[in-house]
């Protein structure tokens, strides 16, 4: 799994790709931690661009939990767009778009 | 293997109020639509096949008792929750017909949902009657002991003339009781609890309820998937959402219908059944939570079909 990122109006975009399952969870997880502590540094919100996320099991979620739990520490505001309707509807159901901030796009993210 | 559900509620007994039944009425009149009926018979057709569950039935409201009927044999059933008072009705009338006068009883744990059935179970006052309880407690017999203390209940545990033993199991360990062959595993849960899978005829049934799955525990998670492993139904605590399960109910010792699905669907199990049903949730609730974790296996179940039942008090499964 890739994580692509860029800083946009004080904000951290990452973008991973593909699936985050069993297997790519860790590696998915250390980096998210990486990027936080860079937001962290910056003074940078942290905006998590899932467009090209395919699908992610309820590891990936609990990657999002801890990470999102780690920003709140650290007061980084954390955002994550661009769901696909699969994952947009995953969210729903597991009730983590009571506490997560979910926009459609990066664009919408950045204006939230 | 007929699996019978006597109590699905969780934590404490819920009861219908009047305004409940009166929103379900108007309901069902209004789906009716002026229509006329010709025959009850015509009536019936209409409740089961066009109204929904929460306007034509109800979940129930009575706390965790389950009963596995193999046609024949000794009574086994999971938990003496409220429900099983009904059961003991029930068993009664059956004892009338000729069936065997022994209860084998597996105990998740003793919490007050799971035991307050016991004090008004008819039978255990038949002196033909033998009750063998199963559990991993070392104390179990002191809580039930305990429940018909004078303080909390007038008729003590020791005026009950049904002959009562009491079993130690151990997970990890198989044991053969009543023609199934029953394995333990302990859970996380205030004060320990324990699931059981039950095999005979080559079917299998897994009783999985007051067990929270921890989100940092992937051992764990490996270890009941196994368990769970091709069960032709596990019967699983859904109390909570994911979300809740994972932030401030985290701990309580509950888990969520997503955790259900993904453990069951890993495990290849063919039927999960919602279990242990939040108290504070109404019929509507809990009928909308089932048709989000069908639609969550249906996201997720990529290689497989696992089918989501939601137990209500009252219902049967044939495996």
């Amino acid at each position: 799994m890739e994580l692509k990122q860029e800083t946009r109006e004080r904000a951290l975009i990452v973008a991973p790709n593909g699936v985050i399952d069993h297997d790519s969870a860790p590696a998915f997880e250390e980096q998210l931690h990486k990027v936080l502590k860079s937001a962290d540094d910056g003074a940078l919100s942290l905006i998590i661009d899932m467009k090209d996320i395919e699908y992610m099991s309820t590891v990936g979620l609990r990657v999002l939990m801890r990470v999102s739990k780690r920003a709140r520490e650290a007061s980084v505001d954390i955002k994550v767009a661009g769901m696909n309707a699969c994952m947009c509807e995953i969210f729903k159901i597991s009730r983590f778009d009571k506490v997560m901030q979910v926009f459609d796009t990066v664009d919408a993210a950045l204006a939230g | 293997m007929l699996v019978r559900f006597w109590g699905t509620r969780g934590s404490i007994p819920k009861a219908m109020r009047a305004e409940v039944v009166r929103s379900k009425v108007i309901a069902a009149l209004v789906a009716a639509d002026g229509r006329r009926f010709d025959s009850e018979t015509a009536v019936a057709r209409f409740v089961d096949e066009e109204l929904e569950m929460p306007v034509a039935g109800t979940y129930g409201g009575a706390t965790s008792c389950v009963e596995v009927d193999g046609g024949e044999g000794d009574f086994l059933v999971c938990d003496m929750g409220s429900g099983f008072r009904e059961f003991g009705i029930d068993a009664a009338r059956r004892m009338a017909e000729g069936h065997s006068k022994t209860f084998n009883i597996f105990m998740s744990h003793m919490h007050w949902d799971h035991i307050m059935g016991f004090p008004f179970f008819g039978p255990s006052f038949d002196p033909e009657v033998k009750i063998r309880f199963f559990g991993g407690h070392d104390d179990l017999e002191e809580a039930l002991r305990r429940q018909q203390e004078e303080i909390s209940f007038p008729v003590p545990f020791e005026w009950l003339k049904a002959n009562i033993e009491f079993n130690k199991v151990v997970p990890g360990e198989t044991v053969e009781v009543g023609g199934y062959q029953v394995s333990t595993v302990k859970q996380y849960h205030s004060h320990d609890s324990y699931g059981y899978r039950f095999e005979a005829g080559g079917k299998s049934l897994v009783y999985s309820t007051d067990s929270e799955h921890k989100d940092d525990d992937p051992e764990s998670e490996d270890m009941f998937v196994e368990f769970f492993r091709d069960a032709d139904l596990v019967i699983f605590d859904t109390m909570y959402s994911l979300l809740d399960a994972w932030t401030i109910k985290q701990d309580w010792g509950h888990s969520s219908n997503v955790v259900a699905v993904d453990l069951c669907s890993r495990a290849g199990a063919h039927r999960v059944a919602m279990f242990h049903h939040e108290p504070i949730h109404d019929d509507a609730d809990i009928h909308r939570v089932h048709t989000e974790t069908i639609r969550y296996e249906e996201l997720i179940g990529r290689n497989s079909r696992l089918e989501v039942l939601c137990a209500y008090d009252g219902m049967e499964v044939a495996l």
